[in-house]
């Protein structure tokens, strides 16, 4: 279980006095249970990154802090991380490796055992239905099969918290459905999923609870049921267009 | 942490030495460069020479009235070299300069009037050789004529020594090695010492050079191209340290830059035989060159502090800079900074000024030179070292802050 507790993060542009600080997160509590699907959702610039980078340790909250079990990213990096899977879609793998040798290789920095590599490959290559590419230069993949590589790669260690930063983002529907399905299998076997999002079809098809990103701060929590109810939407989209569009009932 | 810092640096490697590509670069190119240079300046140079000496010159002579004793010899050992003579009248002296200008006349020479003259004259004879030093051809036959005019001119002054009575000897005062022992030369200079300074010289720099080519060819990749590419996030969010990321990171930048300089080294030497055939006719000769054991192990405690150095000043722009683009920018100013410092060291006589054996950098050029000269002082070896390491040791701390400050890591 991931417990977010008033994470704030800003950011000073600029230098000396024309320095600005842009308020990135505000204020941003929520839970993510075990078997469940969060979905961040948001506008560009929102500050879905931002969120999921301080819940990577990668970037140091201002101010707040987030917990798995008794650890937090604050004092304890190392273990945080060690249950973490993280992943964002603006990244480009080196391609001149095979999915297999760089499996091997993040194993190896994960210190896991060789046999541990091999039982967790086999999991992931057959989960993601890799196997006919793991022995091909990741230059010479398609765009999907680099992303299933990129996912494998980011879960080799086995996480308990696996932290995806628009994970479907330039994959044709095939792709994205077999990197979803992937999600729901995993959320299934009990861990806790979280991803970032503007896609609000996969959303609501994947994802049990919802979080509404808007200028840094969460403006709707909760089921699809939870934040439809006694309101005027009817469908996710709708909520979030309310909190976007001028016009809209929240703007 | 050694250990991830092992496996990093494994993995780079075998990126390194498997890519067909980066192996030319890093490798063959260093060696192959120096030997191809040197082989083509110095066949370019000799075939260049021949064409020049094989040459037929125009040589114009001006003259309004011939017939002197010593103008006709003058006119008799042009005839001995591979020119070709016309004559004319002083009134056309302005287009014959002219031509020279215009590079359609090697050689003017102007002939005063000397109808009639002697040589027990003792007269004074006035010429003028007019020549256009841009033309290689002109050039050449000016020097060839002088030449030529002063053997006459010594065998005028002794015939006319002859006249009065005395012996022509008086004109010698000394010879200067003319009576050495047919086994005797007059350079004493130690066997292969003479290539030792040439390849002192040369060396230093070109060591340099391929230390941060290669550094750079491999460092700037290293982090800035994984900023760029995503890459890093995904590295840092393993149970990796930073700090064995960096070592990890700089020992594969290190090892692509020692493996430029020893190639570079070894091409140079196997260069140097054609740098001996274009800057000497002495017989020195390349064999007598040796590097003994010793002098190797000086070489690598002087090379590898400096790569250690150089790499992790690669390894802090590329830190720095937020993608690979923008490291190039900010390292070429410091690339040329180097080949400055490697020129300079060059160009420093066979005792350099105390600021460059404090410096770094420039200590361990100046030491490298020692080195291959045959003459280095251990102290100034290890000072050196000492001097690099240390450098080092405050640019990898640097590169650590900014590997921990996330300012630095993401900036956009
Ligand atoms: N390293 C940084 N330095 C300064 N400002 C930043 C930095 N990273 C993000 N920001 C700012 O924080 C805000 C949130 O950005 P963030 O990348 O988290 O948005 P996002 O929701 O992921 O948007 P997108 O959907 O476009 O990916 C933006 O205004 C952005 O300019
Ligand atoms: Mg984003």
């Amino acid at each position: 279980m991931l417990r977010v507790e008033k994470l704030c993060k800003e950011f000073r542009n600029g230098r000396g006095r024309s320095a600005k600080t842009v308020k990135a997160v505000n204020n941003l509590s929520f839970q993510c249970r075990s078997g469940e699907i969060y979905g961040l959702l948001g506008p560009n610039g929102a500050g879905k990154t931002t969120t999921l980078r301080c819940l990577s340790t990668l970037i140091k909250p201002s101010s707040g802090n987030a917990w798995i079990d008794k650890y937090n990213v604050l004092e304890h990096g190392q273990m945080f991380r060690s249950k973490i899977g993280f992943l964002t879609s603006d990244m480009k793998l080196d391609g001149y490796f095979t999915p297999d040798y760089m499996m091997n290789w993040f194993g190896q920095l994960n210190k896991m055992q060789e046999s541990q590599i091999e039982q967790q490959k086999k999991r992931l290559f057959s989960d993601l239905q890799m196997t006919d590419f793991i022995h091909k230069k990741i230059d010479e993949l398609s765009t999907g099969m680099k992303q299933k590589t990129a996912v494998a790669i980011s879960l080799i260690h086995d996480p308990e918290v696996i932290i995806f930063d628009e994970p479907t983002n330039g994959l044709d529907i095939v792709t994205s459905k077999a990197v979803t399905d992937f999600l729901v299998s995993r959320a299934e076997s009990g861990k806790t999923v979280i991803i970032s999002t503007h896609n609000m079809t996969i959303a609501e098809k994947l994802c049990h609870r919802f979080g509404i990103l808007v200028d840094g701060e969460l403006k709707e929590e909760g089921s699809l049921s939870d934040i439809i109810q006694g309101s005027s939407w009817d469908c996710l989209e709708d909520v979030f267009f309310s909190y976007i569009l001028p016009g809209g009932d929240h703007v | 942490m050694f250990k991830d810092s092992i496996i990093i640096l494994r993995k780079e490697l075998r990126r390194m030495f498997t890519d067909r590509r980066l192996v030319f670069m890093l490798v063959v190119l260093p060696l192959v460069m120096l030997p191809l240079m040197y082989s083509f300046m110095g066949k370019a140079n000799r075939t260049r020479q021949g064409e020049i000496t094989s040459y037929t010159s125009r040589v114009a002579v001006c003259s309004d009235s011939r017939g002197g004793e010593i103008s006709e010899l003058f006119f008799q050992s042009l005839e001995l070299l591979n020119v070709h003579v016309e004559t004319a009248g002083l009134d056309q002296l302005d287009s014959l300069k002219q031509r020279v200008v215009d590079k359609n006349l090697e050689l003017l020479i102007v002939m005063p009037d000397d109808t009639g003259d002697l040589i027990t004259d003792n007269t004074v004879l006035d010429l003028s050789v007019f020549y256009n030093s841009t033309g290689d051809y002109s050039k050449f036959a000016f020097d060839q004529v002088v030449a030529t005019f002063a053997v006459v001119s010594e065998s005028i002054v002794s015939q006319r020594l002859r006249e009065i009575g005395m012996s022509e000897d008086i004109l010698t005062a000394y010879t200067i090695n003319q009576y050495l022992a047919a086994d005797e030369t007059a350079d004493l200079a130690e066997e292969g010492s003479v290539m030792g300074k040439l390849i002192g010289i040369m060396m230093p720099f070109f060591i340099v050079i391929y230390l941060f080519a290669n550094s750079m060819k491999v460092g700037l990749d290293s982090v800035a191209g994984e900023k760029e590419r995503g890459t890093l996030a995904m590295l840092l969010v393993n149970q990796v340290s930073r700090l064995s990321i960096v070592l990890g990171k700089m020992l594969s930048v290190m090892v692509a830059a020692i493996v430029g300089a020893v190639s570079s080294a070894i091409g140079l030497r196997i260069a140097s035989r054609y740098l001996i055939d274009m800057s000497s006719d002495s017989g020195v000769n390349i064999s007598e060159y040796t590097m003994g054991s010793s002098a190797i192990i000086q070489f690598a405690i002087v090379v590898i502090p400096l790569a250690i150095l150089i790499s992790s000043l690669v390894l802090l722009v590329s830190t720095f800079a937020r993608n690979v683009k923008e490291g190039q920018g900010m390292i070429m100013p410091i690339y040329i900074a180097v080949m400055v410092m490697g020129v300079t060291t060059m160009q420093t006589g066979d005792v350099p000024p105390e600021w460059m054996r404090m410096a770094p950098v420039f200590n361990s050029l100046v030491v490298l030179k020692d080195i291959f000269m045959q003459n280095a002082v251990w102290g100034n070896i290890l000072f050196s070292m000492a001097t690099s390491l240390l450098a080092a040791a405050v640019l990898i701390f640097i590169t650590l802050r900014m590997f921990n400050d996330e300012r630095v890591l993401f900036r956009i």
